[in-house]
């Protein structure tokens, strides 16, 4: 556009109008694919408790007698996975001030508290030693603890491509969307996690 | 892009051949056929694919029906053992909502959500792209588990895992689908165009979609607890896996599924008619109060029929039934109605709705004892094959133009109006009086020794047989002029049509706009701007007098 006219022309031009930007399309995506995965685990939660009251009205027990659960592992397991999301967010605060050496060191500390919760989890299946066939307890805890498993491992994948992009210097406190929705399903896996502890293993097993 | 470069005009999509790409990314790598198919991320091709894939296993799922019917007649032909039969019945169930109906509209949405909200491409091209082939193999291994004496009541461990393995990946799917059209129709929509403007077959994705979304991981939940539950070798029946799953595609989840063809019909009756909708807000109202009424099914508890949360839902889903009949009409009132076939097919629709819903609230009614008896199979056959699927059909005749850039032709859209609409009354009506009077149940076969329900089961596969023929006049006519080409060009609006998928050439060319979007100040962006256009060019021509 240029400017017309002896007054106007001693004004500088007008920047142009900005493009239709994308407005946050993957932290959106990120919100339904949450929302979706709650309706998920609501669904297989309720799914347990459902069994659970079928189990208990037939007069059996829940979970069976032989079950011995193993509250130790169990809990640091998932305390684990917790602490895992205060470093998954201290990386988007990393990145928002422009402290690279930080965020790869937080970005580093959610893998391995990730992967330790997966450990700490196989650990605990191990203790358990029970079949998934052997009861209903055991089937719908495994249909719940394993999908969990699953989602967190999709978020251990997730935090491995922002983690390969932030070590490429592809992130900075204006584009550091797809680190926010990496954090953001993390936190997702960690408030879940919590959950299913509560739900599952402190509810059955608890002192 | 420096000055010596050329840069070559952006044509419409003409099915792979070397094109400019969208604004800066360059020229489009040049594939046709499967190659394409496999290796696209464009939301049009992936639209297209959807589509006919959807058909396909419609077919599949038209003629598992065929035979259901024919076995209800006592006519000495009877093939098949009732274990196969009961295999058969959940096969169509499942082939026609999550083959169909479900992958249908899915498709239709990820062609057309960008497009009438104004944007250049989908929100996550290779999130849809996956989906897309995730249905595809899904579908396939669900038919393939059915053949392998799979299904809920199949006699083969490894068939039953791969069923519902299947149903797990075809509900994984759609999800992943639906994140993709959700997001582009809430980030990418173009300036100017509010919520509240957006077209309502957008809404009604936004809207269907979005409980689908949280509805179907509940579904996905099931099937992961029942898949752990068979896989390790307890027995399904213990669980009573058919009460798990069975909510899906009966009430009131069906009010759910048909949200999307209310919004088909609500886009093409206004267009057709010459008219608008008194407000687009009464029309976002109706599709809302459709979807909310059908979220939730998966709550029912066991037995849901005297649920009074089941029953209170039933009954209240004949309001926004009724209101968006009403609005409908209200349109056609003011505008000029025309035997247009896609206008026809969309006020069908809209009244095949109204009698699903009709029958449902009846179904909830304790004292008539419907639920179980074959009423139900009338309720979800007017709802979904009446509501649905002429819906669906409506939505090929007028959206045609824009995705294969020809037109289909009026004489046979109206021979398939005329035997789908009258098909599936026939196909229904004698289920209700079979309901009502004589309380035939749910899948019972071979019932010649009572003549009157021996006449209303005939009736009823004729019925059946009609909307398969128009199912096969449909999917003959779409051969024959979007698969060959030879259908009437279109231009970029062929229907002087309101919103901005009308705005650019029919196909679209890649990034789908190449001029400026009209502003968009209300729901009909393009017939505002054509208004001002004739305004302008009748003051044009006062000048000149």
């Amino acid at each position: 556009m240029t400017a017309t006219g002896t007054s106007s022309s001693l004004l500088p031009a007008l920047p142009p109008a900005p493009e239709v930007g994308r407005r946050n399309v993957l932290l959106v995506g990120t919100v339904f694919l949450i929302a979706a995965g709650t309706t998920l685990f609501g669904g297989l939660l309720a799914g347990y408790f459902s069994a659970r009251e079928m189990v208990e009205a037939g007069g059996e027990v829940w979970p069976p007698d032989e079950v011995v659960i193993p509250n130790v592992p169990l809990f640091v397991g998932y305390l684990t996975l917790l602490m895992s999301s205060v470093t998954a967010q201290w990386s988007v605060s990393a990145i928002n001030g422009r402290d690279r050496r930080t965020t790869y060191v937080a970005i580093g500390l959610t893998l391995v508290l990730g992967l330790a919760f997966v450990n700490a989890l196989s650990f605990s299946w191990a203790a358990l030693d029970i079949a998934a066939e052997s009861s209903r307890f055991a089937t719908t805890m495994f249909a719940v603890t394993v999908t969990h498993l699953l989602v967190v491992i999709a978020a251990l994948v997730a935090f491995v491509v922002v983690g390969f992009r932030a070590l490429g210097g592809q992130f900075s406190p204006a584009n550091r969307e797809p680190m926010v929705c990496a954090a953001a399903f993390w936190h997702f896996c960690a408030a879940i996690g919590l959950v299913i502890w509560y739900c599952i293993w402190f509810l059955e097993g608890g002192p | 892009m420096t000055m010596t470069e050329t840069k070559s005009e952006p044509r419409p999509d003409d099915g792979g051949r070397a094109v400019e790409g969208p604004a800066g990314t360059g020229p489009v790598q040049s594939l046709t056929g499967p190659a394409l198919w496999l290796t696209t991320s464009d939301h049009k091709v992936v639209g297209r694919l959807y589509l006919a894939f959807s058909l396909i296993f419609l077919l599949v799922g038209s003629a598992a029906g065929g035979v259901l019917g024919a076995e209800r007649i006592d006519s000495g032909l009877q093939v098949m053992g009732s274990d196969a039969l009961d295999q058969l019945y959940t096969l169509h169930g499942e082939v026609t909502v999550l083959l169909f109906l479900v992958p249908f509209f899915l498709g239709l949405a990820t062609y057309l959500v960008p497009l009438q909200i104004g944007a250049a491409d989908i929100a996550f091209p290779r999130g849809s792209a996956t989906a897309l082939w995730s249905y595809v193999i899904g579908g396939i291994m669900l038919l393939s588990a059915y053949a392998a004496d799979g299904g809920l009541q199949g006699g083969s461990a490894i068939g039953v895992d791969l069923y519902l393995l299947s149903l797990a990946v075809l509900a994984a799917s759609t999800c992943l689908a639906l994140v993709s059209i959700l997001t582009t129709a809430v980030t990418l929509r173009s300036p100017g165009m509010t919520m509240l403007r957006t077209p309502l077959f957008t809404w009604s994705m936004v809207v269907g979609g979005g409980l689908s979304l949280l509805a179907t991981p509940v579904l996905l939940a099931r099937l992961i607890e029942l898949f752990i539950h068979h896989h390790f070798g307890a027995d399904l029946g213990a669980v009573d896996a058919p009460g798990q799953l069975n909510w899906f595609w009966s009430i009131p989840h069906v009010y759910l599924l048909v949200v999307p063809a209310a919004g088909v019909a609500a886009e093409i009756v206004p267009v057709l008619t010459r008219s608008r909708l008194r407000r687009n807000s009464f029309g976002i109202a109706a599709l809302g109060a459709l979807g909310l009424l059908g979220f939730g099914a998966w709550a029912q508890v066991d037995p849901y029929a005297d649920d009074l949360l089941y029953v209170v839902a039933g009954l209240a889903a004949l309001i926004p039934a009724l209101g968006l009949l009403g609005v409908l009409g209200d349109t056609v009132r003011r505008g000029r109605f025309s035997r247009q076939a896609a206008l026809l097919m969309a006020l069908g629709a809209g009244v095949h709705v109204f009698l699903g819903t009709l029958a449902g609230a009846m179904q909830v009614i304790p004292g008539l004892e419907l639920d179980g008896t074959v009423w139900a199979a009338a309720q979800v056959h007017y709802t979904l094959f009446g509501g649905a699927v002429l819906g669906a059909y409506a939505a090929l005749w007028y959206w045609a133009p824009k995705i294969w850039g020809v037109h289909l032709g009026e004489k046979a859209g109206t021979a398939a109006f005329v035997l789908t609409f009258w098909g599936v009354i026939l196909l229904a009506a004698p289920d209700l009086v079979s309901g009502l009077f004589s309380g035939q149940l749910l899948g019972a076969t071979r019932l010649g020794d009572d003549s009157l329900t021996a006449v209303l089961n005939t009736a009823s596969v004729v019925g059946g047989g009609m909307a398969a023929l128009g199912l096969l006049v449909v999917v003959g006519d779409l051969l024959a002029r979007a698969g060959r080409k030879r259908g009437t060009r279109a231009i970029g609006d062929p229907w002087e049509g309101a919103t901005l998928e009308w705005a650019t050439s029919s196909p679209p060319p890649p990034g789908n706009f190449t001029d400026e979007l009209p502003p968009t100040t209300s729901a009909w962006p393009v017939a505002d701007q054509r208004a001002r256009d004739r305004a302008e060019d009748s003051q044009g021509q006062d000048v000149d007098a």
